[in-house]
């Protein structure tokens, strides 16, 4: 029995401690040398913007000598979940991205982020971004955008040649071009996401938002809403959009625009790198505009954070300062197709004269604002699952409009009320 | 067997004896106690936690602590929503899918398996395959497959039908799920049916084929009736794990088209970790757990019968 003890007592240790060891094998990297300080940087990136921030990293650590940025690869639907749970054990990692559309009312709400705000007040460049590039809660800024992902509209020049027709700018526009390419029987319409959650509302929402509603008067919009809703159920009662688009998330809808059958798709400029491969020819324009309005569309993108526990802050601080300069923003285009939020380099020949680029940052020029409710996520959700009810055919564009006003202005109560 | 030495009356037992019989009474606790912290750290805890937070007032702004007691509230909102409703009606479609596929299908693939030969064994290897794929790998493959313009759909188009929406359709998404799932979870049952069965003593075979009974109906009437508490035992297990079906739902629809695929694990996983209403969202899977604990009596119940005394 003596001999066994020992043996219990470490299984013991093992089994309690388990939770304990790797909670700091996530929060805290080991140095390569005493004089080293590590920072860690929870991400969820792949393909191209992976490689983008692997090669600021390294600038930076060439820069810093004795500095170490740790990348730590977190599942994006997941990190929500860790960073709140960092903050209780005073994990949180130094720097963290976030995605503004679901992630930011929930992470400030929960207390994860640092306050930027002295350090925004001292950047000499903070006048070169527009306002949108900063993410404030209470008047204190928590969030930094260095570039934005927009929604807009590609269309395949091929079938457009064929039926003699031009880009379309507005809804309706949209809508006549598909009804005659569609009548021929030989192309489809329109790729677009409707899953019922985020992106199902994401690429809903600019229907509304060029008409000045969103999710803070969606209630005294109803009108408008209906009819956006009764939109879309027309697409679908013409086959302008297939019913499978109501479970496609945007890259499914992107594939089968890629596919060549499709005239028009509804997707961000995360795709211009994309679209490079398609075998037909192409072009992109704005989000049409609703009938009476304007194009606008929501910005998404990534936001960059200190944690709130972060030891390092200062550093932390330095690497978002690269990550918001000019030279970075040329990067992450150059990389990915995002757009540079910083005047300097959005103002670049190679963004500025590149026609496939240019709608985009046209459209970052009126980005409409996102509300301001830690509820924003489930806002979206409800509208989303309309969405998708709507263009699979479980409810009538009326049942889904006033579902979509009643699901978001419950959320938007149980976030505490607030919006703009 | 040692510690269940005879006591003599009259006689004491020596202090060796004693330190024996206490070292073998403690040795199996010893060995309890790993799997005993194991199943508190990683079982018990997290149910307390649920249920924890199925009375509290939970949201993004106080997960890490603070939980204000809040009653029945959450049980009553939930209960009141009737998208509860609506789900649970969903995992009972589910559910009753599962049942069919597992104790009908189950049991004639499992006759036929029963039968030595090779084309048998293949097709127990490529069930034993099809069980292990991880839900995402086999779930991703079928969305490919049932998509509007995927494989199936072209298959179809050649002998003249029109493409079927398997998963866009709201009326066909959940049965199409339902039948994914089911096909995932059929190997498990052919070979439970099928091990039950090669355990059915020959002779009883062998009397009923002197009486002229043909395989399907030495099937029915003889082998059936004694797989009974196996097939109890797969339908309490079908049940349980129809209730906790998630993987499937969410790779191939996310809950969708609309709300469609909605089921009781869906929306607790969406209210949760999506919406961060992490109180509903455990009061709802509170509330599924009550389902697969009724069901879990009588299945503790029956292995305890059954079990060697």
């Amino acid at each position: 029995m003596r001999s066994r003890l020992p043996v219990l007592a470490l299984a013991l240790l093992l089994a309690t401690s388990g939770p304990a060891i790797s909670a700091c094998a996530i929060s805290s990297v080991a140095a390569s040398s005493p004089d080293t300080t590590v920072l860690t940087f929870w991400q969820y990136y792949d393909g191209t913007q992976k490689e983008w921030l692997e090669a600021e990293v390294q600038r930076f650590e060439e820069r810093n000598p004795g500095v170490e940025i740790e990348l730590v690869q977190v599942v994006g639907s997941q990190q929500d979940q860790k960073l709140l749970a960092s903050v209780a054990t005073g994990t949180t990692p130094d720097l963290f991205i976030n995605n503004i559309v679901v992630d930011f009312p929930t992470l400030v709400a929960g207390g994860v982020m640092l306050d930027l705000t002295p350090y925004w007040e001292s950047f000499p460049d903070a006048d070169a971004f527009p306002d949108h590039a900063t993410w404030e809660d209470g008047g204190r800024i928590y969030n930094l955008m260095s570039y934005t992902n927009l929604l807009g509209l590609y269309y395949n020049q091929d079938i457009l040649d064929e039926y003699g027709l031009a880009p379309p700018s507005t809804l309706d526009e949209l809508q006549a071009a598909v009804e005659t390419i569609k009548a021929d029987g030989r192309y489809e319409g329109i790729a677009l996401s409707g899953a019922a959650d985020v992106e199902g509302a994401w690429l809903f929402a600019p229907q509304l938002l060029g008409l000045g509603i969103g999710y803070c008067n969606l209630a005294e919009s109803a009108q408008q809403v209906t009819d956006a809703f009764r939109r879309i159920a027309a697409w679908r009662e013409t086959d302008a959009l297939p019913r499978a688009a109501a479970t496609w998330d945007q890259n499914a809808a992107w594939q089968q625009f890629m596919t060549g059958r499709y005239a028009f798709a509804l997707n961000g400029n995360w795709q211009l790198g994309n679209v490079k491969e398609a075998g037909f020819r192409y072009g992109t324009a704005q989000f049409p505009a609703p009938p009476g309005g304007r194009s606008r569309v929501f910005p998404g993108g990534e936001g960059f954070a200190i944690g709130s526990k972060s030891q390092h802050p200062d550093l932390a601080w330095k690497f978002l300062e690269q990550l918001m300069s000019p030279e970075s923003g040329l990067a992450v285009y150059r990389a990915a197709g995002s757009i540079p939020l910083h005047e300097q380099a959005a103002a670049a020949p190679e963004i500025r004269e590149d026609p496939l680029v240019a709608p985009f940052v046209a459209a970052t020029r009126d980005a409409a604002p996102w509300p301001n409710n830690p509820n924003t996520a489930a806002m979206q959700k409800a509208l989303g699952t309309a969405v998708s009810s709507v263009i699979s055919g479980e409810q009538p564009p009326e049942d889904g409009a006033r579902d979509a006003i009643e699901g978001v202005a419950e959320a938007r109560e149980q976030g505490g009320g607030g919006c703009a | 067997m040692s510690g269940l030495a005879t006591k003599v009356p009259g006689v004491a037992a020596p202090p060796q004896d004693q330190q024996a019989r206490h070292r073998s009474a403690i040795t199996p606790l010893g060995f309890g106690v790993p799997a005993a912290v194991v199943l508190v750290a990683m079982a018990i805890y997290p149910l307390v936690v649920l249920f924890q937070m199925s009375v509290s007032d939970v949201g993004p702004s106080n997960i890490v602590g603070g939980w204000s007691f809040v009653g029945l509230d959450n049980f009553a909102g939930a209960l009141g929503d009737p998208e509860t409703w609506y789900a649970l009606w969903r995992t009972l479609g589910v559910c009753a899918v599962l049942l069919t596929s597992n104790l009908v299908l189950g049991f004639i693939c499992a006759s036929v398996l029963a039968e030595p030969g090779r084309g048998s064994g293949a097709v127990l290897g490529l069930m034993v395959f099809i069980w292990a794929l991880p839900p995402l790998v086999s779930g991703s493959v079928w969305k490919f497959l049932l998509d509007d313009s995927g494989a199936l759909n072209s298959v179809l188009g050649v002998v003249g039908v029109g493409p079927v929406p398997w998963l866009s359709s709201p009326a066909a998404a959940l049965w199409t799920v339902a039948g994914v799932v089911a096909w995932s979870a059929l190997p498990f049952s052919t070979l439970i049916l099928r091990g039950a069965m090669l355990a059915v003593p020959k002779e009883v075979l062998e009397a009923a084929a002197i009486d002229g009974a043909g395989f399907w109906t030495t099937r029915v009437r003889i082998v059936l009736p004694l797989l009974r508490p196996t097939m109890w035992i797969l339908a309490i297990l079908t049940v349980i794990y129809a209730f906790k079906s998630f993987d499937f739902v969410y790779v191939l629809t996310e809950g969708g088209p609309g709300s469609s695929t909605n089921t009781l694990p869906v929306l607790s996983y969406y209210t949760a970790f999506t919406q961060f209403d992490m109180s509903t969202g455990a009061t709802v899977a509170v509330l599924s757990m009550v389902v697969v604990a009724v069901c879990a009596v009588p299945y503790v119940r029956r292995i305890n019968a059954e079990a060697p005394q």
